[in-house]
């Protein structure tokens, strides 16, 4: 069966295009593809996708969460063994995240983690054979967005309406940005915190980022009004 | 060196004897193990057989009882068939209840001896109703090194061959059972099923075809309970069996098939040998 | 033998509804006929070290009947299912976790494993696991006349004089399990197999168009 980009594909059928463009220039394969002696096959259900000039990616429905290098999560701390703390972001073993690997933190001046916060982190290391391991600094050592997130709110979710509402087209968080105030994070492993003024606020975030996962933009745009409407207390 | 040389690259050392047509045990990709059969072995057994192909060896013994037939089936008498695998065998197996391979090694067995129809259940009724025989067949494996579906077929179809049944008065009446050991009649088998592993190695583009495979192949093919078992009836086929492991090309199942009818003679012939030469 | 006619070919009617359990990573409900199955999938998860392999996933797969009692013959069940399972995910990806299979059986007219096997394929989508390619089990009935019945009724079942499941893979539609029930010739199998190969198409199409109306949506 012919495969081309923006097909609905399964794990075992192969692509030719891909093949094509290798020949002439380099490509790169992302998640849901895998190289087989000189062919590349599918290996996760979902809609074939391509960037130019050589970009392949396979845009599948998870809920549990691989580590995968160079995204930001959002993780639980459960455990602080000696100098690293041990956070739970919801892959199959827990993430190492050194105390050194905070914005200005030194042997004497330890960072002020709890078990039990909230981190927003960055994976440094994600290696299928490896422990995965975290860091809340940047490579200048700069803090930047990362860091512990003290107060607010967090919900799970599946990992592609996270992705969703990270897609710069998605109006979501556009159109609710302009109603109210209110602070948000969205981690790849499938975690959302938020911290708005009210609980009735949050609350408000949390169905809106919820009720966005099987809509269009339309739909999200009207939502987001209605929610908005509601909240103001104009419709009871 | 070789040895060291196994243990640090399992699958390149593998390759290297497969690129060159061979085995690691000298064999070439259908050549079977030889087969050492042995009637009666255990003489406190009603019957019993030992066999050995290659390394691997399975004792087999008959039991005799009576009891009452099922309410349910009144005609039909009992034949189990249970297959251990022992810590002794291989060093896989810990002590303790059966693992999940011998239940399934288990099953199998069981299955073909169903299917194959070789033991007519009526004929281990003595009396509907009231007694009839069971037959227990015990399968010890003392050294599993592959194919062990194989051995505990032969070794079973060979003891059951062996197998004679001693005449049994029963008083309606009394409800007195009298069992006169110096007249035995043998048991009836129709047809003699013959089962035959093969290993499939999946060294792309082609895959290979191993008959009999050792432990050490089947552990490169996918691991254990991934082996294609065949099993012959008198031209008839009463059990394909295969769980996972690599997949199986149309070419490939064809000659399978044709090779497993071929060794199914051959074994026939090495238990009705076995059976003479017990005789005389 | 007498080969029947193309309306023979057709299977039982399938019915599916994919992420049918909110809260497992994967699950899939499968009506084929009125056999009907849910397989929940949890992976890849931390499993206990003894069980653990630095190569590949361990695959753990508990199948629950309708009566509850384990028994020799489930854990044969189980054991189909884990090997071809195994055979279909790429596990080399996911070293030292596991992934749970568990499997509820809701009803069983006929083709109860089959069902399974197909059940279990959907909730490995859903789970979003990586797989080298589907999988996709029929089963043929070999009827006391001698004729091939596909995915045979309970009472066909009852009265078959062999019974061949079979199960392909999605790439090259080789045989990646098998396993019979009663005696059979080597014609029957070959015609069997043949026959089973072409309607595993149409399993394939049917998991097609799951994906395609779920991936509308998701």
């Amino acid at each position: 069966m012919k495969i081309s980009i923006g097909d609905v594909v399964l794990p075992g059928d192969y692509c030719e295009e891909i093949s094509q463009v290798a020949e002439k220039s380099k490509v790169i394969i992302g998640p849901g593809l895998r190289k087989e002696v000189d062919r590349v096959y599918i290996t996760k259900p979902g809609v074939l996708k391509k960037r130019n000039p050589g970009t392949f990616w396979v845009d599948s429905y998870q809920k549990r969460y691989v580590p995968s290098r160079g995204e930001n999560v959002i993780g639980v701390v459960v455990q602080k063994a000696g100098d690293i703390f041990r956070v739970e972001i919801g892959g199959s073993i827990t993430a190492a995240l050194s105390y050194l690997s905070f914005e200005g933190a030194t042997k004497k001046n330890r960072p002020e983690v709890q078990v039990g916060d909230v981190v927003y982190a960055k994976m440094l290391v994600a290696s299928k054979d490896m422990e995965p391991e975290l860091v809340c600094v940047d490579s200048h050592g700069k803090k930047g967005r990362l860091g512990v997130l003290s107060d607010g709110f967090v919900f799970k979710c599946s990992l592609n309406l996270i992705r969703k509402i990270l897609n710069p087209n998605c109006p979501l968080l556009e159109t609710l940005k302009n109603e109210w105030p209110f602070e948000v994070a969205a981690g790849m492993n499938g975690r959302i915190w938020i911290k708005a003024n009210s609980m009735r606020e949050t609350i408000a975030v949390g169905n809106a980022i919820l009720g966005a996962e099987y809509l269009n933009d339309e739909e999200i745009r009207s939502m987001c009004n209605n929610i908005a409407a509601i909240l103001a207390g104009h419709v009871s | 060196m070789a040895e060291v040389y196994k243990l640090i690259h399992p699958v390149k050392y593998f390759n290297d004897y497969i690129n060159r047509n061979v085995r690691p045990d000298g064999r070439k990709f259908d050549d079977q193990r030889d087969i050492k059969l042995n009637v009666n072995a255990i003489k406190s057994a009603d019957a019993s057989a030992v066999v050995k192909c290659g390394n691997t060896t399975v004792v087999c013994g008959i039991k005799l009882e009576l009891a009452k037939p099922k309410a349910e089936e009144p005609e039909l008498g009992f034949f189990v068939t249970n297959v251990e695998l022992l810590p002794l065998c291989s060093s896989k197996f810990r002590p303790g209840p059966p693992s999940d391979h011998a239940q399934v090694v288990s099953n199998v067995v069981s299955d073909i001896c169903i299917n194959s129809k070789s033991v007519n259940l009526k004929e281990l009724c003595i009396v509907p109703d009231k007694l009839a025989w069971v037959v227990y067949c015990d399968m010890v494996c003392l050294d599993n090194d592959g194919s062990i579906v194989d051995a505990c077929i032969i070794t079973l179809m060979t003891s059951l061959k062996s197998l004679t049944l001693p005449k049994v008065n029963y008083d309606v009446e009394t409800e007195e059972i009298v069992v006169d050991t110096s007249v035995r009649m043998p048991l009836n088998i129709t047809g003699l099923p013959i089962a035959t592993s093969f290993a499939v190695y999946q060294q792309s583009p082609r895959s290979i075809v191993l008959i009999d495979p050792s432990a050490d192949e089947e552990e490169m093919c996918g691991g254990v309970g991934a082996n294609l078992i065949i099993c012959c009836n008198d031209e008839q086929f009463c059990g394909i069996q295969k769980f996972g492991g690599s997949n199986l090309s149309t070419e490939a199942e064809k000659k399978t098939l044709a090779i497993a009818k071929e060794r199914s003679k051959l074994v026939e012939k090495v238990i009705e040998t076995c059976l003479i030469n017990e005789i005389k | 033998m007498e080969i029947e006619d193309e309306n023979n070919f057709k299977l039982r009617p399938m019915k599916c509804e994919l992420n049918y359990l909110s809260r497992s990573d994967g699950s899939a409900i499968l009506a084929q006929g009125e056999t009907v199955v849910l397989v929940s999938v949890n992976g890849p998860l931390d499993i206990k070290s003894t069980s653990q392999s630095i190569e590949k996933a361990t695959l753990e797969v508990l199948f629950c009947t309708k009566g509850g009692k384990p028994s020799v013959a489930d854990r044969f069940k189980e054991n189909i299912i884990r090997q071809t399972c195994e055979t279909a995910i790429l596990g080399c990806l996911y070293p030292r976790t596991g992934i749970s299979l568990t499997i509820q059986e809701l009803e069983d007219f006929g083709g109860l494993l089959t069902c399974t096997v197909n059940c279990a394929c959907l909730a490995l989508l859903n789970s979003g696991i990586a797989m080298r390619h589907m999988v996709a089990a029929v089963c043929c009935a070999v009827s006391e006349e001698g004729n091939l019945v596909l995915e045979p009724s309970y009472t066909q079942v009852q009265s078959a004089s062999a019974l061949l499941y079979f199960v392909f893979d999605s790439r090259e539609r080789n045989l990646v399990t098998g396993f019979t029930e009663g005696s059979f010739s080597e014609n029957t199998y070959e015609e069997a197999l043949a026959r089973c190969r072409l309607a595993s198409d149409v399993v394939f199409d049917f998991y097609r168009d799951i994906v395609k109306q779920y991936s509308d949506v998701i």
